[in-house]
């Protein structure tokens, strides 16, 4: 691993962070970014570095980087892009091992040439430097926050074993919220900007080998070199789940192409190709990213054998398309499971899949078709579709369906489709773990993304 | 010395095996070429100056005698005057079976990569092609295979017997190594002709980086 790579543990776990440009003036950066470090209750030193002040935000502020008594392990720029190489050299003198440039103006604006000075500071000193033209970083068990977002505007996840690298600051910032919305926690987040030295296959490495992080999520448009990243996706796919979110699919098949090849493959069917070979598991829109990265908290299906389980036959059914669609199978059920049905449903005839518990089931009887399906040697993963609507169901179905998935022995993905009752009912399965979904056809798609992966990591184990 | 075509030779040096051809430069060699591949034959004008050959009338498949060969010669001369030509590829007529692409291409992010897709006019119509970055395995192609919608034409399906899907892994493999070693820019191999076998090249681009 790079030096600067391994330096990224001084960016997401720091003890001491100087805000360069820290102001007390409301408009500025340098007040919303030290503002934030402070309210996300920040454990370690904070230097605000501006030669204006003595005093910002009740912290002693610093004239500049060598003042500072102490150590600093990371530095966040809010100062204009033209003075930022030269204070990133004094960072290096200064034994700072962490860089994050949130200020723009670099090469996106046509300024190559600060970018040279940048990154022959940062390369100098081996300063692991995220940006510029970014929004930083984010450690939920560390409390490091360097996003210039109000709270109030934008949630920030819980603790939790998802790492997040995106090169969108918009759309990354978008995924952060609706993650601390739906609960879903995260280890570490950054987004890399301009990726001047440090880009999303450092990233992604470094989240590979990070001990607190268990799946990975990338957001990419375009990636400078696609041949590092895929020897990284390569390495770090065989440890980790990693999620990607790839836009810009339609550009850049070649104009100029005199073959059929190169009419048909464009450069995103390299990108996919290069996805398929590291076992990297691409979602195609930002509500299935959420749907796949979820699917992740149950334990990983055997095959592709899915059993159904519904209170409502229309579901069921829609279901049953979708498992057809996508490629799975419906699972021919055991006769001990057939018998275990028939028992609880004695004016049942043929016992099928989906099984159809029909409305008037409670939870008694999801409990046990739940346990027989477990049981079950022919099932590899189980739907569950619950009718909230329906009055033979009380709340204890939530604790039912927890319990089962507890037993971690088969994935369990719930359906539930409804209003603000069942949206409700479908949080708290969120809460713990179960990963639930508003339509059946999300809960197929991301069971079939799901299951192609655990395929594919026992095949090349 | 005889005429040559370029990417013909290349493949030919990597040892992949083409359909029997000559170059002929007159009537009387396309004869006799001909007579050695066994009619049915097909010819083809060899000219770097014409790329879409077909749309020239410079290409006539299923020639059955010597008759039909040499008034299908006549009419391809005849289309193509005025332009510069090297002579007149005589091929032996290509199998029956499933025209596959296979194709190569570099990448300017992930560098060369390998395509399979169905040949003909259902590559452009469907778009159902699977890729790999080279280099690749034969358990790569077999993936790549399968992720094709049109899997069960190549794998087998009621009355369609499978391809030699062996065959097909090892040229796949083949072909990945060249376009890296001749660093190769965009290369097609459209149609290739499979049954249950072997297969068929039956034309060839190729265009090398500059």
């Amino acid at each position: 691993m790079r030096r600067d790579v391994r330096n990224l543990n001084h960016v997401f776990e720091p003890d001491s962070i100087a805000v360069i440009g820290g102001s007390p003036a409301t408009g500025k950066l340098g007040h919303v970014v030290l503002k934030n470090i402070m309210d996300a209750s920040f454990q370690g030193k904070v230097y605000p570095v501006n030669p204006k002040y003595r005093e910002v935000l009740g912290l002693r502020c610093y004239p500049d980087v060598h003042s500072i008594p102490g150590k600093v392990d990371l530095a966040v720029f809010a100062i204009p892009a033209e003075h930022i190489p030269s204070v990133m050299e004094q960072c290096g003198r200064k034994g700072v091992k962490g860089a994050i440039v949130l200020s723009a103006g670099f090469g996106e604006i046509g300024r190559k040439d600060l970018d040279e000075k940048l990154s022959k500071a940062v390369k100098k000193y081996g300063i692991a430097m995220i940006g510029p033209n970014c929004l930083g970083a984010l450690d939920p068990s560390k409390r490091l926050d360097t996003l210039f977002f109000p709270f109030y505007k934008l949630g920030r996840p819980r603790i939790g074993e998802i790492s997040f690298a995106t090169q969108s600051g918009a759309v990354g910032s978008c995924i952060v919220d609706m993650a601390a919305h739906f609960g879903v926690g995260f280890a570490k987040f950054a987004s890399y900007g301009n990726a001047l030295t440090i880009d999303d296959a450092d990233l992604v490495e470094y989240f590979g080998s990070d001990p607190r992080t268990r799946q990975i999520i990338l957001y990419l448009e375009g990636t400078k070199d696609g041949r590092k990243l895929f020897e990284v996706m390569k390495k770090v796919g065989k440890k980790k789940p990693v999620i990607v979110l790839k836009a810009g699919k339609t550009a850049g098949a070649s104009q100029a192409a005199m073959s059929h090849t190169g009419n048909i493959a464009g450069n995103y069917t390299a990108y996919q190709a290069a996805f398929r070979q590291s076992r990297v598991i691409e979602a195609n829109s930002l509500a299935e990213l959420f749907h796949v990265v979820n699917a992740f908290s149950q334990p990983l299906p055997k095959g592709r054998r899915v059993a159904v389980l519904t209170d409502g036959g229309g579901l069921g059914v829609l279901s049953a398309d979708a498992i057809e669609a996508e490629g799975l199978q419906l699972a021919q059920l055991s006769s001990e499971t057939e018998k275990v049905i028939r028992e609880v449903l004695p004016q049942y005839g043929k016992v099928g899949n989906p099984i159809d518990l029909i409305a008037d089931s409670g939870p008694e009887e999801y409990r046990k078709a739940l346990d027989a399906l477990l049981a079950d040697p022919n099932v590899d993963s189980i739907i569950v579709i619950v009718l909230f609507q329906a009055p033979a169901l009380d709340s204890s179905i939530l604790d039912i369906v927890i319990s089962a998935s507890d037993q971690r022995k088969k994935p369990i993905f719930a359906v539930a489709v409804g209003g603000d009752y069942t949206a409700e009912s479908r949080k708290v399965w969120d809460r713990y773990g179960i990963p639930s979904y508003d339509s059946p056809d999300f809960a197929v798609r991301a069971l079939k993304k799901f299951t192609e992966y655990s395929l594919l990591s026992q095949k090349k184990k | 010395m005889p005429a040559r075509i370029p990417e013909f030779s290349l493949l030919e040096k990597h040892g992949i095996r083409l359909i029997p051809y000559g170059i002929a430069k007159s009537e009387k060699e396309a004869a006799r070429i001909a007579k050695r591949l066994g009619y049915p034959v097909a010819l083809k004008i060899v000219s770097s100056e014409i790329s879409h050959k077909t749309d020239y009338g410079a290409v006539k498949v299923g020639l059955k005698n010597e008759e039909r060969m040499l008034a299908a010669y006549d009419d391809i001369m005849e289309s193509v005057r005025g332009h510069r030509t090297s002579g007149m590829l005589v091929q032996k007529m290509a199998r029956k079976g499933l025209e596959i692409l296979i194709g190569g291409k570099k990448d300017p992010q992930f560098g060369h990569m390998v395509v399979l897709g169905l040949g003909g006019v259902y590559v452009e119509v469907f778009r159902d092609i699977s890729a790999r970055i080279c280099p690749i395995r034969k358990e790569d192609v077999r993936e790549m295979v399968m992720e094709l919608r049109s899997n069960p034409l190549i794998t087998g399906v009621r009355g369609i017997r499978p391809i030699d899907i062996a065959s097909l892994e090892e040229l796949m493999v083949r072909v990945c190594r060249i376009m890296v070693e001749e660093d190769i820019e965009e290369m097609d191999l459209n149609p290739v002709v499979f049954d249950e076998r072997g297969y068929d090249i039956v034309d060839v681009r190729i265009r090398r980086g500059v």
